[in-house]
C-alpha cells in the first residue's frame, strides 16, 4: 500500500559551519523550487489569464456568462475555467510518489475535459512543487488559496505532507480531498474538511491480513510473530494494529522494533529477527527499508512461512528488482487499487495512462489513488451544482461514491469506512487474495511462503 | 542474537561509509570545499552503473574504473569549469555552488532515468558466506575490500608520487607551493577529481547494495558530512575511523535500540566536538597530508 512514501528530510548534523551553510544552502534551494519562480510566474498567469472568486462575484457580466453557461450553477467556481489547486511533491524525497500522483491528476483532467468538464467548464490544474517540505507545502496552499484564489483543492502526497496541508485546508474552509493521507494523527484533530480517498485509513490496513490468517486451518497458523516498522505515520498503525489483532488470536510477538524514517539499511534487525525464528514478519516499510530486510533475510538464509510489508511490495517491478526475481514470491501487502479491477471507469483510466505515459506501462497505485481523489471531488462538485466547499463537504460526509477503487463513503471527520484489498505476489505477478468478492485469482494463496531463491 | 554479528554487519557498513567519505575529506582537505554535490556524485555513478549494466548485462564490478574514471573527468572539469570562478568568494559561497550543482544534477537525473528506483542486481547480490556463525554478504565485502584498495590507492599518491607531493604542499601553503612552480589550480582540479572518483567507485557499490534513484543523494550526503565532521575535516583517517564508529554504532543500536540509532552517532559528534572542535584527527591529520 504506497500510502505514505516517508522519507522525511534526513539532513546531517554536523558542525555548526557546516550547518549553517547547509541550511542556509537548503533554505535557497527550497526558496527556488518551491516558492519562487514557479509560483511567482504561476501567480502572475493566474492573474492574466482569469479573475479572483471576489472579483468574479462582484462582475455581473461574467456571473450572467457563467450561469447561462452552467445551467445556473457553478456560480462559486469563477469563470469559466474551473482552477483546482495541488500542491505535491514534485522534487526531493517523496518525488517518485508524487510524480506519480499528478500522472493520476492529469489522467482525469484529460478524461474530464474530453468529457465535457466539470459543470460543463473545462478544468485546470494549478500544481505547485511543495519540494517533499512540511513547510513548503503550507507555503502552496496559502497561495493557491490567497494569490491564486482557486475555487478546489485536492491533496498532496503522504500523511507527513497532507496533515499540514489539512490544517490550512481546515482554517480556510475548504475540502481536501487527499489520495494518500490515512495516518490517523490526521483525524486525531476532526477534521471537517479533509477526505481520504482510498477505503480505510491505516490501522485497518491490517484487517485483511488479519482475517486471512484467521481463516487459515490450525496448523498453518503462524504460532510466533516478529513486528518491525519504520516511526512513520502510516506504516507503524498498520504494524501495531497487526500486532494486537494477531497477538489477541494467541499469535505470539518474539521481537518488536521501529527503526527511525530514513533507515534503509536492515541487515542488524534482519538479524535480530532471524535469532527469533518467527514463523511470520510483518514489517512497516517504505521501500529502500522493505528491500533491505527481505534481502538481509536472503543472506542470512532465514525464510518465514509469512511475510507481510506494507508499501515496498506495491512498487511492482521496481521490489522485484529490488529483492531479487523469485524473492518476491509469497510476500502479502494490502492495496487499494488493481489493474485488473473491475470497477466503473478503471479501464478507462489505465488506457488514458498509457496513452499519456507509455503503451503497456502499468500505472502506480500512487496514480491512481489521484485520479480517485479527484474523481471523488468531481462527484460531489457535481453533486452540490457549485464549488460550495462546506456544501461539498456535507455532501460528502453524507453520500457515497463510486470510484475505480470500488464504493467510497465517509464518516463525519473523513475517515473512509471501507476495507483495502489483500494483494499477495505470487510467481511474478500480483493477485488479490481478499476480500473474495474482489480476488483475482479466486482466493487462491501461496502458503507457506517459499523459500528465498 | 550474535552481538560478533552486528558488529561485523558495522565494520562492513563502516568500510562503505569510509570509501564514500574519503572523497569529501580529500575535497575539503586541500580545497577547503564542502562538496555537499558528493551524494549526487554518488547517484550519478550509481545510475549509469545501473543503465549499462541493464543494458550490456556487464559485471558490474568491471565498471569500477570506467565510472571512477569517467567521475574523476566530471569533477576536474565540475571545478576548471565552475569551482575556480567562485572560489574567491569563499566556502560559503563554494557550498552553495556545489548545492546548485547537486540540485541540476538530480534533475538531469529525473529526467533521464525517470523518478524510479533502480538495483543493480548481479548473481551474488543476495550471497552471503559465512566465518564460522558470522554471515557476511558478498556485496558488503566486496565493498569493503575496494574500499581498502581505494584508500590505500589514494594514500600512496598522496605521499610517493610527485603529483601527490604537489597536491599536499598546496594544500599545506598555496602561496609557498606556487613560489616551487605548483600550480594551485591544478593541484585543486586534481584533488576534486579523486574526490569524485571516489564518488565513481562507490557508486557503482551503491548500486549493487541499495536502489537508488535521483533524491537517494540526501540520504547520503547528510552521513557523509557527518562522518568528515566527527573524523576531523580534511582528514583521511580521521574520516575513516569515524565511518568504522558510525557503522558499528549504527548497527549495534539498530539491533538493541532501533529508534535510538541516529542518536549515538550524533550524539558522538556533539560530545566529541565539545572537546575536540577539529574531530577525532582533524589537525594531527591536516598535518600528516601536509607534511
Amino acid at each position: 500500500m504506497s500510502n505514505s512514501r516517508i522519507r522525511k528530510g534526513r539532513r546531517g548534523r554536523v558542525s555548526a559551519a557546516v550547518a549553517s551553510l547547509a541550511v542556509a544552502g537548503l533554505v535557497l534551494t527550497a526558496c527556488s523550487s518551491g516558492d519562487g519562480d514557479d509560483t511567482a510566474s504561476d501567480s502572475q498567469d493566474s492573474t492574466e489569464s482569469s479573475e479572483t472568486q471576489e472579483e468574479a462575484a462582484d462582475d455581473s457580466a461574467a456571473e450572467e456568462s457563467t450561469t447561462e453557461e452552467s445551467g445556473g450553477m457553478g456560480d462559486m467556481c469563477g469563470d469559466d475555467t474551473i482552477r483546482i489547486g495541488i500542491s505535491l511533491p514534485l522534487t526531493g524525497d517523496f518525488s517518485q510518489p508524487g510524480q506519480e500522483a499528478q500522472r493520476g491528476y492529469d489522467v482525469w483532467a484529460e478524461l474530464t475535459n474530453n468529457a465535457g468538464g466539470l459543470l460543463g467548464r473545462p478544468v485546470e490544474l494549478v500544481v505547485l512543487d511543495d519540494a517533499s517540505s512540511q513547510e513548503q507545502v503550507v507555503t502552496d496552499y496559502n497561495n493557491l488559496i490567497s494569490q491564486e484564489k482557486v475555487p478546489l483543492l485536492l491533496g498532496t502526497f503522504s500523511s507527513l505532507l497532507n496533515f499540514p496541508a489539512s490544517t490550512v485546508a481546515e482554517n480556510n474552509e475548504m475540502v481536501l480531498i487527499a489520495p494518500a493521507g490515512g495516518s490517523p494523527k490526521i483525524f486525531e484533530p476532526e477534521p471537517k474538511f479533509y477526505f481520504f480517498a482510498q477505503q480505510a485509513t491505516a490501522p485497518d490496513q491490517a484487517n485483511p491480513f488479519v482475517n486471512m490468517i484467521a481463516s487459515l486451518p490450525d496448523d498453518q497458523k503462524p504460532k510466533t510473530a516478529a513486528y518491525v516498522s519504520m516511526d512513520d505515520p502510516f506504516a507503524l498503525p498498520v504494524i501495531e494494529s497487526m500486532q494486537e489483532q494477531l497477538e489477541a488470536a494467541g499469535v505470539e510477538t518474539v521481537y518488536t522494533g521501529i527503526y527511525p524514517e530514513g533507515t534503509t539499511n536492515l541487515q542488524p534487525q534482519a538479524a535480530a529477527i532471524a535469532a527469533q525464528e518467527p514463523d511470520l514478519i510483518a514489517q512497516g516499510s517504505v521501500f529502500e527499508d522493505g528491500i533491505s530486510l527481505a534481502k538481509s533475510m536472503v543472506q542470512i538464509g532465514y525464510s518465514p512461512d509469512f511475510m507481510f510489508q506494507t508499501t515496498a511490495p506495491s512498487f511492482g517491478a521496481q521490489y522485484v528488482e529490488g529483492v531479487g526475481e523469485g524473492n518476491e514470491n509469497g510476500v502479502f501487502f494490502a492495496v487499494s487499487w488493481s489493474e485488473k479491477a473491475p470497477t466503473e471507469g478503471n479501464a478507462e483510466f489505465v488506457a488514458e495512462y498509457q496513452a499519456q505515459n507509455g503503451e503497456g506501462l502499468v500505472p502506480s497505485e500512487d496514480s491512481a489513488n489521484a485520479y480517485v481523489a479527484a474523481e471523488v471531488l468531481q462527484t460531489a462538485v457535481e453533486a452540490v451544482g457549485d464549488c460550495d466547499n462546506p456544501a461539498i463537504a456535507d455532501w460528502l460526509r453524507a453520500n457515497s461514491v463510486d470510484t475505480i477503487l470500488g464504493e467510497l463513503s465517509w464518516d463525519d471527520i473523513g475517515r473512509p469506512q471501507g476495507d483495502f484489498l489483500l494483494a499477495q505476489w505470487q510467481n511474478g505477478t500480483v493477485e488479490i487474495v481478499a476480500p473474495e468478492v474482489a480476488t483475482t485469482n479466486g482466493g487462491e494463496l501461496i502458503v507457506p511462503k517459499p523459500g528465498w531463491q | 542474537m550474535d552481538l560478533l554479528q552486528v558488529i561485523a554487519f558495522g565494520v562492513l557498513l563502516g568500510g562503505v561509509y569510509a570509501l564514500l567519505a574519503s572523497g569529501v575529506t580529500l575535497i575539503f582537505g586541500v580545497l577547503d570545499v564542502v562538496n555537499v554535490a558528493q551524494g549526487s556524485f554518488l547517484v550519478f555513478s550509481a545510475l549509469f552503473t545501473w543503465q549499462i549494466w541493464s543494458l550490456l548485462g556487464l559485471e558490474p564490478l568491471l565498471l569500477v574504473p570506467v565510472m571512477g574514471l569517467l567521475m574523476f573527468v566530471i569533477g576536474w572539469a565540475i571545478y576548471r569549469g565552475l569551482l575556480v570562478r567562485v572560489a574567491p568568494q569563499g566556502p560559503g559561497m563554494t557550498v552553495l555552488l556545489m548545492f546548485g550543482v547537486a540540485i541540476a544534477m538530480e534533475g538531469v537525473l529525473n529526467i533521464v532515468f525517470g523518478n524510479e528506483f533502480k538495483s543493480v542486481t548481479p548473481p551474488y547480490f543476495t550471497s552471503s558466506f559465512k566465518i564460522g556463525e558470522i554471515v557476511i554478504p558478498y556485496p558488503q565485502m566486496i565493498s569493503g575490500v575496494l574500499a581498502v584498495v581505494v584508500l590505500g590507492g589514494i594514500y600512496v599518491y598522496l605521499r610517493k608520487s610527485w603529483a601527490g607531493r604537489a597536491l599536499r604542499a598546496s594544500a599545506q601553503n598555496k602561496d609557498g607551493a606556487a613560489l616551487v612552480g605548483i600550480s594551485a589550480t591544478k593541484a585543486s582540479s586534481l584533488a576534486f577529481g579523486i574526490g569524485a572518483m571516489t564518488a565513481g567507485v562507490g557508486g557503482v557499490l551503491l548500486a549493487i547494495m541499495y536502489p537508488v534513484y535521483p533524491a537517494t543523494q540526501y540520504d547520503w550526503i547528510a552521513r557523509l558530512l557527518g562522518i568528515i565532521v566527527l573524523g576531523g575535516m580534511g582528514s583521511i583517517p580521521g574520516a575513516i575511523i569515524a565511518s568504522m564508529l558510525l557503522g558499528i554504532s549504527e548497527s549495534i543500536a539498530s539491533a538493541y535500540v532501533p529508534q535510538w540509532a541516529p542518536v549515538f552517532f550524533y550524539g558522538a559528534i556533539l560530545v566529541i566536538l565539545l572537546f575536540r572542535p577539529h574531530g577525532l584527527l582533524g589537525e594531527k591529520t591536516r598535518e600528516d597530508v601536509a607534511a
